[in-house]
């Protein structure tokens, strides 16, 4: 039930300011049009380079939106409001990863595929990118609250919240990219997939811990 | 502290009324736990029973009142119907206001509706920061009463004030906190 | 056993921490300088020329030594950053956050050793291999562990409480970034170069001189690591009597003042 109050309250909150939904899409779309514009419009040029680049985009469109996850709960005050209700603070984690993924990982998941046909990705590849998205932006999300909750009260903490999260992710990019480019290969992705389900359920367990710890140690 | 009192911490800024409520909320004593009450240092007994209301006020500006004191009703899983939601709002002199949005209330609306939630919640101690500030003076009144009210019921209240010689009048306990002995809570 | 106990406990307190390392700073600074100067003139003018890469392979009397130093002290930095966050212990935090800028010079000692000995051996300052990607993350971690104890400077002791939580993050990492990267590589470029060479070093002419400088660099770690721990504490706890009492018993003893 608290859980169902968090997530209902949180995804809410981003409904009204749509602008926590489409900033990351439009991020993606602006940085997408910069590849052919440096790198030459060749459908092959770029085609070589798809899986990455629709990865990164999703990861680094998904890491703008991290640092608010904590950071606006803790300036008004309604972090205190749910700490102090007496609601575990790995389900208050775990409430608000989940909010985070519903309003921020499925837009950005489902809008992959977008920037894969402008990138000319191969065909045949579509699916196993929206797979591998679909393991991995929740561990985004479950990360970026660890991330935000160390963060909570540095101001302009963007920029520090990228060091510490960047490389936790860099196996989530690598069996993720990995993923989509065996299938440009014409290979099976299973054995990257595999993988990232293996991270995803490690963070699922890990990630809600972490973030409490962080939290209590900011509220002290 | 028993039961049907009110104690009013006093002095000048930075003596250490905020930390001293915080650290009495929980907030700042959650990771250590080392607090007793009724003869137990469980956390979650305490916060059952308490609540604490800060200069931060909790409001979520863009949920109407109605959903804020909704969310607050359901994570403190007190269930409540909306009638009482509406009937609690209707008290703090929000009557009409329920689907407008936080941010659009007035500084002291703002505060009314942080302070309906002890109204909500029911819960035996409060813990209130400053609470007359931003406040008008039917406001301050309608505090006063529910203050009183909620003494006369068995409640407990612990509250900062600056220069309220009212709530003082009402107060079984003065707690003066002097400068340069600041309070370190450990 | 008891001893060792009892030694422990006073190891953990700030003051007798202060005091029983104090009298190791000398030794250790005078070990790692010893040590240094064998090893590197053992290595440079002793040792003999490698086969296959002539002289150059003579960078690795640093190289190594400095990569095999970067994992250490990050495995120390987790260990007591655990100590740090579990049991508050102040020590602890003094120790982690002695250790991290050193972590963090010998990870830029590595990559920038493996860079020069990567030109004249592949012909490029970089490349993307298993080691040097995975050496390059953490330097990564270092830097979040530094970034957020000085993103609080108005409370070190959340700030370094914080900075014990990430470190602990990294600890848990760690392992599955190094997989990962080490697997990456294996699948993208299947003849990676190996810097040691597949053979290794077997001739022990060339052996003793690495040894020595590994042992040097654990001398300087701990000297550094003790003078870095001891002004941290200091700082931390300079509202206490026992530092007081320490610099002003210092300033008659002039023997320990220079380590500060």
């Amino acid at each position: 039930m608290r859980f169902g109050a968090l997530v209902k309250r949180d995804v809410l909150v981003s409904w009204r300011k749509k602008s926590n939904i489409y900033q990351p899409l439009v991020f993606q779309l602006l940085i997408v049009t910069m590849f052919p514009l440096g790198l030459g419009a060749g459908a092959q040029t770029l085609a070589k380079i798809a899986p990455a680049v629709v990865w990164i985009l999703a990861l680094l469109s998904t890491l703008i939106t991290l640092e608010n996850i904590f950071k606006d709960d803790y300036e008004d005050g309604s972090l205190d409001v749910y700490v102090l209700s007496g609601m575990s603070l790995p389900l208050a984690a775990f409430s608000k990863a989940t909010a985070h993924w519903l309003t921020t990982g499925i837009p950005v998941m489902l809008f992959a595929p977008v920037i894969g046909v402008l990138m000319h990705l191969p065909e045949q590849s579509y699916g196993v990118l929206l797979l591998s998205l679909l393991l991995a932006t929740p561990i985004f999300s479950l990360l970026g609250t660890v991330g935000s909750a160390l963060i909570v009260n540095i101001k302009n903490g963007g920029m520090l919240l990228s060091v510490l999260i960047m490389p936790l992710l860099s196996p989530v990019l690598i069996f993720g990219a990995g993923a989509v480019l065996e299938t440009t290969l014409g290979n099976s992705a299973l054995g990257h997939l595999l993988l990232l389900l293996g991270c995803a359920v490690l963070a699922l367990t890990l990630a809600p811990l972490a973030a409490a710890a962080a939290i209590k140690v900011n509220l002290e | 502290m028993d039961a049907g009192q009110l104690a009013v911490i006093a002095g000048p800024n930075g003596s250490g009324k905020t930390t001293l409520l915080q650290a009495l909320s929980g907030l700042s004593l959650l990771a250590s736990g080392s607090r007793i009450y009724q003869g137990s240092s469980e956390l979650s007994l305490w916060l059952k029973e308490s609540h604490y209301l800060g200069h931060k006020l909790g409001n979520k500006g863009n949920l109407s009142c109605f959903e804020n004191l909704q969310f607050v009703a359901q994570v403190n899983e007190t269930s409540v119907t909306s009638s009482a939601i509406s009937a609690v709002l209707e008290k703090a002199g929000l009557a009409g206001y329920e689907y407008q949005h936080a941010n659009d209330l007035s500084a002291g609306q703002k505060k009314r509706l942080a302070l309906s939630r002890l109204l909500l919640l029911n819960k035996i101690y409060w813990l209130l920061d400053e609470p007359f500030v931003n406040l008008d003076y039917a406001g301050c009144d309608w505090l006063y009463e529910i203050i009183e009210k909620h003494i006369s019921q068995g409640g407990s209240v612990i509250l900062t004030a600056h220069d309220q010689k009212k709530i003082h009048e009402l107060a079984h306990h003065h707690i003066t906190l002097e400068f340069p002995e600041e309070v370190h809570e450990s | 056993m008891n001893r060792l106990l009892k030694f422990y406990h006073e190891l953990g307190s700030p003051p007798s921490f202060y005091r029983i390392t104090s009298h190791w700073l000398k030794p250790m600074l005078i070990l790692a300088i010893i040590f240094t100067l064998y090893g590197l003139i053992d290595g440079l003018f002793f040792a003999p020329e490698d086969y296959q890469q002539g002289d150059s392979y003579r960078i690795i009397f640093v190289h190594v030594p400095a990569a095999w130093m970067s994992m250490f002290i990050y495995a120390i930095v987790g260990i007591s950053g655990i100590m740090a966050f579990v049991w508050r212990m102040k020590v602890a935090e003094a120790v982690m956050m002695a250790s991290v800028p050193i972590g963090a010079i010998f990870t830029t000692i590595t990559l920038l050793t493996g860079m020069l000995w990567g030109k004249p051996m592949w012909g490029t300052y970089w490349d993307w291999d298993a080691r040097m990607t995975s050496e390059l993350i953490l330097l990564f971690l270092y830097i979040g562990v530094m970034g957020i104890y000085s993103a609080y400077d108005e409370d070190p002791r959340k700030a370094a409480r914080l900075a014990a939580l990430v470190a602990i993050i990294g600890l848990i990492n760690l392992p599955i970034i190094r997989y990962s990267v080490y697997w990456w590589t294996s699948i993208h470029q299947g003849s990676s170069v190996s810097l040691m060479g597949e053979s290794g070093i077997k001739d022990w002419a060339m052996l003793r001189p690495l040894l020595v400088m590994a042992l040097a660099t654990k001398f300087y770690y701990i000297h550094s690591m003790l003078c870095r721990a001891q002004s941290h504490l200091l700082k931390t706890e300079q509202d206490k009597n026992w530092v007081k009492l320490a610099l002003t018993g210092e300033r008659k003893d002039k023997t320990q003042g220079g380590n500060l």
